[in-house]
């Protein structure tokens, strides 16, 4: 029988400590449950939002930042390394980066709500340096990943670019609030916000989703040149929505929409493949969670189009940036996150007969279950009210998310605390 | 058994059944490895050759109630040790 230590041999190597990949999951929850709370003081405002300061801007930076960024960083920072190979060189950056970005956040959350300068640019100065660093060490780990993941290292090298670009036009539109030099504050907002919903966190999702996925369901290995159409379509239609932001052009608006409809196809399809070839057919709420999430994908782009076609839905701009960041990749996001954490937490602790505890002793059903129901019923009643414009409907949905973020953070303390006790049993 | 559409090598020797996943895609080896393990019947050791140090499947071997030692192999692979939890 193999002892606990030789069970895991030289991958603990390449595990980061439990701790780091945790608490950026941990925080995450702790932002979802601000970002919905803050949502619902300012429901009022979701409708007719069109990127000016206040609270609904802070709950848009509360959900991406806090939630959306703090995920993805942690998952980066573990996956990374164990699938190129190679454990990050050091691993004070990642903390490093965890204690800028959290404080920041907070900072310029509170900035936005009535716009004080003075915690806007203390709170963007640390949120861009930990974006920094984490740039640094992402940019690192896929250099190393070109050969064994090019398809993922492809996907994961745009979002670096669009960080970089979201970041530097970020700053701007903080600069702009208090020297007021930009001809046109709505198109570098919208700018800011397509680059971060689809080049960045966009292409991170559609990224991870090449390992993530077949990993999960234990499929075959994905068609290549399949996946190289689909990046490629991927980025062009990102390129294409910058353009047409910059140059307020329509027909650019529309070409990216098609090519953006187009990569969204081709990336179903290799998901479909993954499906089809998985020794998993029972799949679990996780798996709903992530359907859905592509199902408002959709719903997105098709939003996206007839607003770019001026086909006149009721705050059309606003329901696009809300089917986009919270139907499509809020809800992805926590699709995967209750499926790795307890697969991470397995993969940190080892039970008596030296083999590790089974993933369904680490999760937690019905909290899940509880944030499934919310989730949904969110999304439909904010939806319903931004095109309604009908405050009620926001606040009832922005109460049911904040339900179901509590809920996600009850499932998400449940597997730390069984994480723990399975730690001390060991020690 | 069967295992002829198993992705990858393998054969039985006097030690175990061997399978050699080098040169497969992610997540190919894992579900190699998956795939032998589930259409076994009475063989309850496994040999594995892998490139790397397969991390992600520790969990789902222990959901299948098997346990896994890296042992000595050649200079250019990680030699996998399985064997069924009886």
């Amino acid at each position: 029988m193999s002892s606990p230590a030789s069970f895991l041999g030289g991958a603990k190597d390449r595990l980061l400590p439990v701790s780091i990949p945790f608490r950026f999951f941990a925080t995450a929850c702790v932002f979802h449950i601000l970002a919905w709370l803050v949502l619902l003081a300012g429901a009022e405002s979701l409708p007719g939002f069109g990127g000016e300061t206040g609270l609904v801007l802070a709950a848009l930076h509360l959900l991406t930042l806090g939630v959306l960024v703090l995920t993805a960083m942690g998952a980066s920072y573990q996956l990374l390394p164990v699938a190129t190979l190679n454990p990050l060189a050091r691993v004070w950056p990642t903390r490093l980066s965890f204690w800028l970005i959290v404080p920041g956040t907070l900072l310029l959350a509170g900035g936005m709500v009535d716009a004080n300068t003075i915690l806007l640019y203390v709170g963007a100065a640390l949120v861009a340096a930990g974006l920094v660093v984490f740039a640094f060490l992402m940019a690192d780990n896929l250099r190393r990943a070109r050969k064994a993941m090019p398809i993922v290292a492809a996907h994961g090298w745009v979002a670096l670019a669009a960080l970089t670009g979201l970041l530097s036009l970020g700053l701007i539109l903080i600069a702009d609030l208090s020297g007021s030099f930009l001809n046109s504050r709505q198109t570098i907002s919208q700018t800011h916000m397509v680059i971060a919903a689809f080049g960045f966190m966009g292409m991170l999702s559609f990224g991870f989703s090449h390992v993530l996925i077949p990993m999960f369901v234990l499929s075959r290995a994905l068609p290549e040149r399949r996946s190289w159409v689909q990046f490629t379509s991927a980025a062009i239609a990102i390129c294409f929505a910058v353009a047409a932001m910059v140059f307020d052009n329509q027909y650019l608006a529309v070409a990216a929409v098609v090519l953006g409809f187009c990569a969204s196809v081709i990336y179903f399809h290799l998901m479909g493949h993954a499906f089809k070839t998985a020794m998993r057919k029972r799949l679990g709420l996780s798996f709903v969670m992530i359907k859905l999430s592509w199902g408002f994908l959709m719903a997105g782009l098709i939003t996206g189009f007839a607003v770019a076609l001026d086909m006149g839905i009721p705050n059309g701009s606003t329901l696009f940036g809300f089917l986009i960041i919270v139907g499509w990749l809020l809800t992805f996001l926590t699709g995967i996150q209750q499926r790795i954490m307890p697969f991470l937490a397995s993969m940190h602790t080892t039970g008596k007969k030296g083999i590790p505890p089974l993933l369904s002793e680490l999760t937690a059903e019905v909290p899940l279950k509880i944030h499934a129901v919310c989730h949904v019923v969110a999304l439909v009643f904010c939806a319903t009210g931004i095109v309604t414009d009908n405050t009620y409907f926001v606040s009832f949905g922005a109460a049911a998310g904040l339900a179901g973020a509590i809920a996600f953070a009850v499932f998400a303390g449940l597997v730390i605390s069984k994480l723990r006790k399975k730690s001390d049993q060991l020690t | 058994m069967t295992t002829g559409k198993i992705p990858g090598k393998h054969w039985r020797a006097s030690d175990g059944i061997h399978l050699d996943v080098r040169g497969l895609a992610p997540p190919e080896p894992m579900v190699a490895i998956l795939e032998l393990i589930d259409a076994l019947d009475d063989d309850n050791i496994i040999i594995v050759h892998h490139f790397r140090d397969p991390v992600y499947i520790y969990p789902e071997l222990a959901d299948r109630g098997w346990s896994c030692k890296i042992v000595a192999g050649d200079p250019d692979e990680v030699r996998l040790h399985l064997r069924k939890q009886l």
